[in-house]
This record gives C-alpha cells, sequence and structure tokens, in this order.
C-alpha cells in the first residue's frame, strides 16, 4: 500500500504535466481552427482615397488587416505584411480610429501593403467585427470571416494559424 | 534610460541568484566552507533588493509616461490619473508577472532572515527560493519581456488601460491574490528543505504557522475582492461563476484551508505530520498550475491574458519540475516519516484529519471540472462546459458532511475520544434547531430545491453549533476558542447566505419606452422609466436612464448606464444598485430595440452582501488565530 502510495504521489503530477504538455504542443492547431466562421458585416464606408469599397472587394482569400497609424505594434508587423503582399496574398486594410491624413502619411512613409484600405474612424465596422484593438487579422473567404489573429502577426503564426484555413479554403472549393 | 537600468537590474538579479545556487552546488559535495550561508545570504538580499529597486524604478517609467516601452504604450495612456498609470502596470500580463515576482521576492526575503544563521533549514530553504525566484525571473525576461522597447521610435500616445479595469478595485484585488498565491512559496520551500534535510526529529511547525496564515488571509481577501469587483463594478450580476480562473483560485484556497486545520494539530498533539507537509507542498503547486491555466491562455476564460503557448511551454515545465521534485523528495522519504502519533477516533484529530480528506475530495473535483472539457476536447474534438451544475451537485453533500463534522468537533477534545453521551447531547441540540429554522424557511418562502436545502441545513448545523458554544461559554465558563469560532460562523453563515441566495433570487427582463411604467411582481409594484440621456465624458459616452421604483412599499431611484469608451471602442455596463439588510435591487440597462423602447435586467438578490460578510468574519477569525498565537 505504502509502495503504491508513494509511486502514484509521483505519477499523478507526471501523467498531468503529460497530459498538458500535449495540449500545448499538439492540440494548438485544433485548438486554433476552432474559430467560429460568420458572415462579414454589413457596411457602408470609403476607402482612404474617398472611393466607396465595393462588397464584391471581401470575395477570394483575403486577411483583413486592422490598424492605425498611432498603433505601434502595426509598424512592427509591417514589414511581415509586407512579404506577404510580396508573395501575392491579397491584404485588405482596415484603418481603425484614425484619421485620413496621418494613415496616408503614414502609408507614403512606410510602404504600402494594403490593396487598399477601409476608412473606419468611428470604429464602426471594427465593432461589428469584434475588433478590440490594432492589430488583429482576420481571414476571410468569399464573405465568410474564418479564421483571427489578435495582435502581431508574425510567421509562426501565419504558419500555424492561417496557412492550415487557407489550405482548406481551397480544398473545398 | 531609467528603462534600461531597470531592466538592467533585473538582469543583475538573475545573474546573482544563479551565482547563489552554482556557488551552493559547487560547495555541495565538499566540506562546508564556513562562510557559505553568510555569503549565500549577502547575494540572495542583494539579488532581492535589485528586483524591489527595478519594479521601483518600472512604476516611474509608468507614472511618467515612457511610451518607448512597449507594455506601457499598450496598456496606459497620459490622460489617466497617476493612480491608473500605476495600477495598469499589473493589467496585464506581463507587468502582472513583474508584480507576481517582486510579492515572491518580498516574501522570501522577509522569511529567510527571520531564521537565524544556524537554523539547520536555513541553507536549502535558501536555496529552494534562489530557484523560484530565478526561474520566474527568467520566464519574465525570456517569454514576457515587460521592458521591451519600440525602436526606432516610441509612441506618442498609450493605447489606454482597459475600461474594465479602470476600478480602485484593480488595485486591491491583484495584488492581494498575488500576495496570498506566492505566500505558499515559504511552506513549499520550507518543508522541501526539511524533506532534503532528513532530520525528522526537528519541529517545523511553529517557524511557518504565521507565515502561512497571513497568506490564508491575502488569498482569502483577495478571492472575496474578485467576487466583489464582479458583483459591484463589472455589471456581471452575480459573485460566483465556477470560471475557470475562479475555480485555480479556490483550489489553492481549499488545500491551504486544509493546510491551516492540518498544522494546527500536528503542532498541537504532533499528528498528520504527513498529510501536513504533503498539503504544503500542494498549496503552492496548485498556485503555480493557476498561474500556468490563467497565462497559457490554454482555456478560454474571463480572465485568460493572450494565448502564447511559449509561455504556456515555459511555465509548465518549471512549475511542473520543482513540483514533481518537491513530490519526488516527499514520496522518498514518506517511509520515515509515518513515525508520527496514530489519531484517536472520536478526537478533534480525527475530525481534522477528515477535514483533509473532504478538502482533497473538493479540490480533485474542482480539478476535474476544469480539466474534463480539455480531455474531451484532445480525445475527440467536442466542446463541453461544465458549468454550476456540477459543482453544484458535487458541492452539497461534501459541504453537509463538512458541517456534521465541524458541529461534532466543536466539542470534541483533542488526543481523547469523546463519550457517545456526549456525542449525542452535542448533536440534538444543533439538528432540532436547524430542522425548525428549515421548516420556518420552508413555511415562509415555500420554495424547496434539495440542493439549497442540504446548504442551508450544514450552514445552520455549524451557526447553531457554535452559538450553543458561546451561550456555555458565557454561562458556564467553558473555554471556547474565539479565532475558530468566529471563523467557522463565517463558514456556516457563508453556507446559508450561498443557499438562501439561490433560491429566493430571481431576474426580470423587462422592456420600456421612456415615461412608461408597469407592475412586475408582488415585491416591485411599480417600475417607471423616467428619462434616458446621453452625455459626454472626457474618454467616454454615457447613456444614462433613471429609473424609479415603487419597492416593498418604498420609493427607489436607480440610475443604470452603459459607457462607450472612445479609445478602445468597448462598452460596459454600469448596473446600479440598491441595497437593503436583505436583499439588492440591481439593475442593468441592456440595448435600444428597434421600436425605441430599451432592455432592462432587473435582479433581485437575496443575501448577497451577507457573503461577504461572512468572508469577512474567516479573516478576522485568522487574525485573532495569529494574534493569539503571539501572546502565548
Amino acid at each position: 500500500m505504502n509502495q503504491l502510495l508513494r509511486f502514484l504521489i509521483v505519477l499523478l503530477p507526471i501523467v498531468v504535466l503529460i497530459f498538458f504538455g500535449k495540449i500545448l504542443l499538439v492540440d494548438e492547431d485544433i485548438k486554433f481552427s476552432n474559430f467560429n466562421s460568420k458572415i462579414f458585416p454589413e457596411f457602408q464606408l470609403n476607402d482612404l482615397d474617398g472611393n466607396p469599397v465595393q462588397s464584391g472587394s471581401l470575395n477570394g482569400v483575403k486577411i483583413l488587416n486592422v490598424w492605425a497609424s498611432w498603433c505601434i505594434t502595426c509598424l512592427v508587423e509591417h514589414p511581415f505584411l509586407t512579404r506577404l503582399s510580396e508573395q501575392n496574398i491579397q491584404i485588405i486594410g482596415l484603418n481603425y480610429k484614425d484619421s485620413d491624413l496621418k494613415a496616408n502619411a503614414w502609408l507614403k512613409k512606410h510602404g504600402n501593403p494594403y490593396l487598399f484600405s477601409i476608412y473606419d474612424p468611428r470604429g464602426d465596422l471594427a465593432f461589428d467585427l469584434g475588433v478590440t484593438g490594432a492589430p488583429e487579422s482576420y481571414l476571410i473567404v468569399n464573405n465568410q470571416v474564418v479564421g483571427h489573429i489578435q495582435g502581431e502577426m508574425n510567421q509562426r503564426k501565419w504558419e500555424t494559424i492561417f496557412l492550415p484555413l487557407i489550405q482548406k479554403a481551397k480544398q473545398g472549393s | 534610460m531609467i528603462g534600461e537600468i531597470s531592466h538592467f537590474l533585473s538582469l543583475s538579479a538573475v545573474l546573482l541568484l544563479s551565482l547563489v545556487l552554482i556557488f551552493n552546488l559547487f560547495f555541495f559535495f565538499s566540506k562546508i566552507h564556513p562562510n557559505q550561508l553568510t555569503l549565500s545570504m549577502r547575494l540572495f538580499n542583494q539579488a532581492c533588493w535589485l528586483v524591489f529597486i527595478s519594479f521601483g524604478m518600472y512604476v516611474y517609467l509608468a507614472i511618467s509616461d515612457d511610451f518607448s516601452i512597449a507594455y506601457i504604450a499598450n496598456h496606459s495612456n497620459s490622460q489617466l490619473p497617476i493612480f491608473y498609470k500605476i495600477t495598469s502596470i499589473w493589467s496585464a500580463h506581463e507587468g502582472s508577472m513583474f508584480l507576481w515576482i517582486v510579492f515572491l521576492t518580498a516574501w522570501s526575503i522577509l522569511f529567510i532572515n527571520s531564521l537565524n544563521n544556524n537554523h539547520p533549514l536555513k541553507k536549502f530553504t535558501l536555496l529552494m527560493l534562489s530557484l523560484i525566484i530565478l526561474g520566474f525571473l527568467l520566464f519574465l525576461l525570456l517569454t514576457s519581456n515587460p521592458f521591451e522597447r519600440i525602436l526606432p521610435f516610441g509612441a506618442v500616445e498609450g493605447a489606454d488601460i482597459n475600461p474594465v479595469l479602470q476600478d480602485p478595485a484593480l488595485a486591491i484585488h491583484p495584488p492581494m491574490l498575488y500576495l496570498g498565491y506566492v505566500g505558499f512559496v515559504i511552506s513549499f520551500s520550507f518543508i522541501t528543505a526539511y524533506l532534503l534535510n532528513g532530520n525528522f526529529e526537528l519541529q517545523w511547525e511553529q517557524d511557518i504557522k504565521n507565515w502561512s496564515l497571513v497568506a490564508w488571509i491575502f488569498l482569502t481577501i483577495g478571492i472575496a475582492l474578485g467576487s466583489w469587483w464582479a458583483y459591484y463594478e463589472l455589471g456581471w450580476g452575480g459573485y460566483w461563476f465556477w470560471d475557470p480562473v475562479e475555480n485555480v483560485a479556490l483550489m489553492p484556497w481549499l488545500a491551504a484551508t486544509a493546510f491551516m486545520h492540518s498544522l494546527f494539530a500536528s503542532s498541537k498533539s504532533n499528528v498528520l505530520k504527513t498529510w501536513t507537509m504533503f498539503l504544503g507542498i500542494l498549496i503552492f503547486a496548485l498556485s503555480l498550475f493557476g498561474a500556468f491555466i490563467v497565462r497559457s491562455g490554454i482555456i478560454d476564460s474571463v480572465h485568460s491574458f493572450a494565448n502564447d503557448p511559449e509561455r504556456g511551454l515555459y511555465l509548465l515545465s518549471f512549475s511542473g519540475l520543482i513540483t514533481l521534485f518537491a513530490l519526488t523528495i516527499f514520496a522518498y522519504r514518506l517511509p520515515a516519516l509515518n513515525s508520527s502519533k496514530l489519531v484517536v477516533t472520536g478526537s478533534k484529530e480525527s475530525f481534522l484529519s477528515m477535514n483533509n480528506i473532504l478538502m482533497i475530495t473538493s479540490i480533485f473535483s474542482i480539478f476535474l471540472g476544469v480539466t474534463y472539457p480539455l480531455i474531451i476536447e484532445s480525445i475527440n474534438g467536442d466542446k463541453v462546459s461544465i458549468g454550476p451544475p456540477y459543482y453544484n451537485t458535487i458541492f452539497a453533500p461534501l459541504i453537509l458532511i463538512a458541517a456534521i463534522f465541524i458541529m461534532i468537533s466543536v466539542d470534541a477534545l483533542w488526543q481523547r475520544s469523546m463519550p457517545l453521551r456526549r456525542f449525542f447531547t452535542a448533536i440534538a441540540v444543533p439538528v432540532t434547531l436547524s430542522l425548525i429554522s428549515m421548516y420556518l424557511i420552508w413555511w415562509t418562502t415555500s420554495v424547496f430545491s434539495i440542493l439549497a436545502y442540504i446548504g442551508i441545513f450544514s450552514g445552520l448545523l455549524i451557526l447553531f453549533s457554535y452559538l450553543l458554544r458561546v451561550i456555555n461559554n458565557l454561562f458556564n465558563k467553558k473555554f471556547i476558542n474565539k479565532g475558530s469560532a468566529i471563523a467557522h460562523t463565517g463558514l456556516g453563515l457563508l453556507f446559508f447566505a450561498v443557499s438562501m441566495n439561490s433560491i429566493l433570487s430571481y431576474e426580470k427582463n423587462l422592456n420600456l419606452a421612456p415615461g412608461q411604467s408597469i407592475l412586475v411582481d408582488k415585491s416591485v409594484q411599480e417600475f417607471s422609466f423616467n428619462d434616458i440621456r446621453v452625455i459626454k465624458a472626457s474618454n467616454h459616452d454615457v447613456i444614462s436612464a433613471k429609473v424609479s421604483l415603487l419597492q416593498d412599499g418604498r420609493e427607489i431611484s436607480l440610475n443604470p448606464q452603459k459607457r462607450k469608451y472612445t479609445t478602445r471602442g468597448q462598452i460596459t455596463s454600469e448596473s446600479s444598485i440598491h441595497a437593503t439588510f436583505l436583499k439588492d435591487t440591481y439593475l442593468t440597462i441592456g440595448d435600444q430595440l428597434e421600436n425605441g423602447s430599451w432592455t432592462f435586467s432587473l435582479k433581485i438578490n437575496y443575501f448577497i452582501k451577507w457573503i461577504w460578510f461572512s468572508a469577512a468574519l474567516m479573516v478576522l477569525g485568522m487574525l485573532l488565530t495569529i494574534f493569539k498565537k503571539k501572546v502565548s
């Protein structure tokens, strides 16, 4: 009995450790892909040049990136987004709670990886999308929001969260 | 510049702590160097001071709006009052981890310096503490660096604190909770040191008793404040949600409570020593588990920080290793430890050991509740959620058994069995009184729920047994342990209040346009929605409603609000509460409907204030216990 008890005292924590280790290492991808997809909310907004955004522009596979000129982390992820756009990934900006003057100046200074940027100074569309702050990125497939990354976009998040979803979407269509 | 100095000081602390460890490992097998401990202590103290100064500088950075530091830029704002600039430090992961470490360091330096240099356990305790602080400092600096700069240019303005956290309660709830969590590093390190040392003649309980009592008090206050904050400030409308993060705070609390009881028994009559040691290790292990659950984002919860598997992995492996280390030594030493005296059946100690078993059962049930959804999801990908029904069903019988043991143990003796006649006289009166009161409650409220009545019965049993004891004390001069009596009365009151709350409280959803009034029920005869206005405040817009109620013949005016914060676009709900002795009237405003009317949620919460009052009683009881021990 005593032998068994001693054995269990050590074994049980090990089982717990292995279990959580497995969840962290193996199940991580499953966890992220469980994002409930929803239809992209309706909106009527202009882009940063003042032209109304066409509703058909969200067909196909698109990344919607929430950014602002006041947002620091946006500057951090900017080089990575630029690299993505060079690989012909289509990225649409959602300029969030910003002024168009500052936003355009920011794009001019740092480069523009976006096809166009939706100008959302009051954060209306962002609110409907459930944005909590900039930066955030959404994966949109044919007007459906299928994936979500909060905070900085980087190589790791891109590979583990968005890439598998994009491949899944391509196989599905 | 100050940021770099602050960062550098933390790094130096890492260096000094590593030196302590390397230095002691080096001399471990050789003859003990005469100045080994003195030198280690000096290095350790300096490392601790470096952490404090580093944190002090970090506070200064936050106050002086240094938005070139990414963390401060993301969580503070120049418009904030100084108070919130400081509290914003622990409003997210990195800063709160920093605070956690500062408290860890503070407990450690205070405790280790309270032991004199000849204390046989001092060296191993010092090593354990150094190892733990070092591990967490490295975690902070490697995976969640709060000093990170935004290069090349800093931000002009900060992104503002989360509005939900713009509340005075934020200033106290997390620090209290952390002080409680990390306070048990003392019992953990000391017990591990005792097991490493291998001289089991040594009496160790007294050395950590008061430290653990103080940590228990902080933990209790921290949990109670969190529940109070959720109810009064966050507008959640309840006091406890069995949220995973509440659960991981409750587990160490239960373990700590069992530990304290067990510690009283083992220091008084030399029994349950192995239990006490096991529990002492378990509390801190569960605290670490809590930190892992919250900070890895593995479970979705209201509290969880952003999901980052790297952090999760580090925390899991580090806390797993030190816990495993302690438990392995414990298991290894177990045969040698089993020398403590046997517990006499029917004595006070026997009820305390029952209490240990009950607490372990509760902890295990909660642990299962927290991990079960993960287990299922990991096996077949299904999402299940474990909610209040699970916990209520599990806890009702456990509470009843605990109450019965408490009732009997009020009259039980240390080390001696209780005569059967005495046993029956001890339980006859409380049981009879409780049954009569239950009948009266049922008669006045005409509500019945088996689980709630089990809770009410349990609460009443405890309350009446202590009432009886107090009467006995007044008239027959029987001895009464004041601290224990007050703390247990608090527990009885808690059971009673929670159960009464669950059967009596109700919620009504109402739809009204401004100017309308309706009859709600017998108690709330008139509900009039007088006016609604939009007010602009500095950093948010307020929608403020004016409502008046005719409740139980009295006129009450309530003023629920909704706020939309401009910087983050977040919407928060400010409920309006009218409190009386027995019940709270709790009103929240919802959305505007298309026909122009507004939705309201009216909650009538019974006995809710009693819940926090009972927590206050428990804390008071523990405080008296500390005070009494210091006198004798």
